[in-house]
């Protein structure tokens, strides 16, 4: 059995140094790793990334994220992640990582992922070299999630990624707005490789639950919308040995 | 109130855009004599923040605030994911 906490968009800044503590600090009988789908930080400035590695490093759990597209706001987000990383956190972006929990390797794949749209309302790689770099950008950052997720091999892979991989997971938002917060290309990513779970965050309006096309489970784990510290999603189920109750 | 009719997209870009805010989550609604602003926020500060810059820019908009501010606490379940 594996315990994934996830959250996503928490958004650390000074003012908000203090606020997850409590309950980050449960963490290790709760969960066995901690995954966060990035807008980690408002600006995207080294100085919020050195509050969100004091809120959420030093943590007895392995704390594995993906920025989002706060955290490229200043266009420091290197910087940032060099920030992350002194701290012991895990920076994905194309890349994946594997854990060893209770004997099993736990792969994470990560990626920030794009805009760009789903089925019948995405955006076309035609016309003016600005939306042409717009859907590029969409399919790099989707064939990065691919390359990732199969350069592992594990007994449960989780895809990480801050923009949507399906629509369903963003029933809630604005539809005008869907081609600006996912697209299906991530979706067509996950389905290709053996994925047990995907998370995601960006839609503060959106639904928790969905899944793609071939049938991976999804979360949307922004934290507007899951309402707490993080939420905990249990993979390779077999008995349940802490005082959690098991839902769902 | 302002007869703007593109009130709600000035405010909405104001939020996002602005560099003591950056907010993209918050819900801008006209009712007939004030807009109604929605969604959660991470701190206080940032509640009023944003009550305060669309006063100051939009000095003739009434603003009723729902903004929240999210919970942090621990959750007590786990989902098992099949």
């Amino acid at each position: 059995m594996i315990r994934i906490a996830a959250v996503g968009d928490v958004h650390v800044d000074k003012d908000v140094v203090g606020r997850y503590r409590p309950a980050l600090e449960e963490l290790p009988d709760r969960a066995d790793a901690l995954l966060v789908a990035g807008d980690l930080t408002r600006h995207g400035t080294v100085e919020e990334a050195r509050c969100f590695a004091k809120e959420f490093g030093g943590l007895a759990v392995p704390v594995v994220v993906v920025l989002g597209n706060h955290d490229h706001q200043s266009d420091q987000q290197d910087q940032v992640t060099e920030v992350l990383q002194d701290s012991g956190i895990t920076v994905l972006e194309g890349t994946a990582t594997v854990l060893e929990i209770n004997g099993h390797r736990l792969g994470i794949a990560g990626s920030k992922g794009f805009g760009g749209g789903f089925a019948g309302a995405c955006a076309s790689n035609f016309g003016e070299r600005e939306m042409k770099d717009f859907v590029g950008t969409t399919e790099r950052y989707a064939a990065a999630l691919r390359e990732a997720l199969h350069s592992v091999e594990a007994d449960a892979l989780v895809a990480l990624t801050h923009y949507a991989p399906v629509p369903e997971t963003l029933v809630g938002e604005p539809l005008e707005i869907y081609a600006f917060l996912g697209c299906y290309q991530l979706g067509q990513a996950i389905d290709s490789a053996p994925a047990s779970l995907a998370l995601h965050g960006h839609a503060h309006h959106g639904s928790e639950r969905g899944r793609t096309p071939g049938g991976v489970p999804v979360r949307n784990v922004a934290h507007p919308v899951i309402k707490q510290a993080y939420n905990v999603y249990q993979l390779l189920s077999g008995e349940i040995e802490s005082s959690l109750t098991t839902v769902g | 109130m302002t007869n703007d009719i593109d009130l709600e997209a000035e405010i909405q870009r104001l939020l996002t855009e602005h560099d003591r805010i950056a907010e993209q989550g918050i819900t801008v609604q006209r009712r007939e004599h004030s807009i109604v602003l929605g969604g959660e926020v991470e701190s206080a500060q940032r509640r009023d923040e944003i009550c305060r810059q669309i006063t100051t820019r939009f000095p003739e908009v009434e603003i009723t605030c729902d903004i929240g501010i999210t919970r942090a606490q621990a959750p007590s379940e786990v989902e098992e994911i099949s």
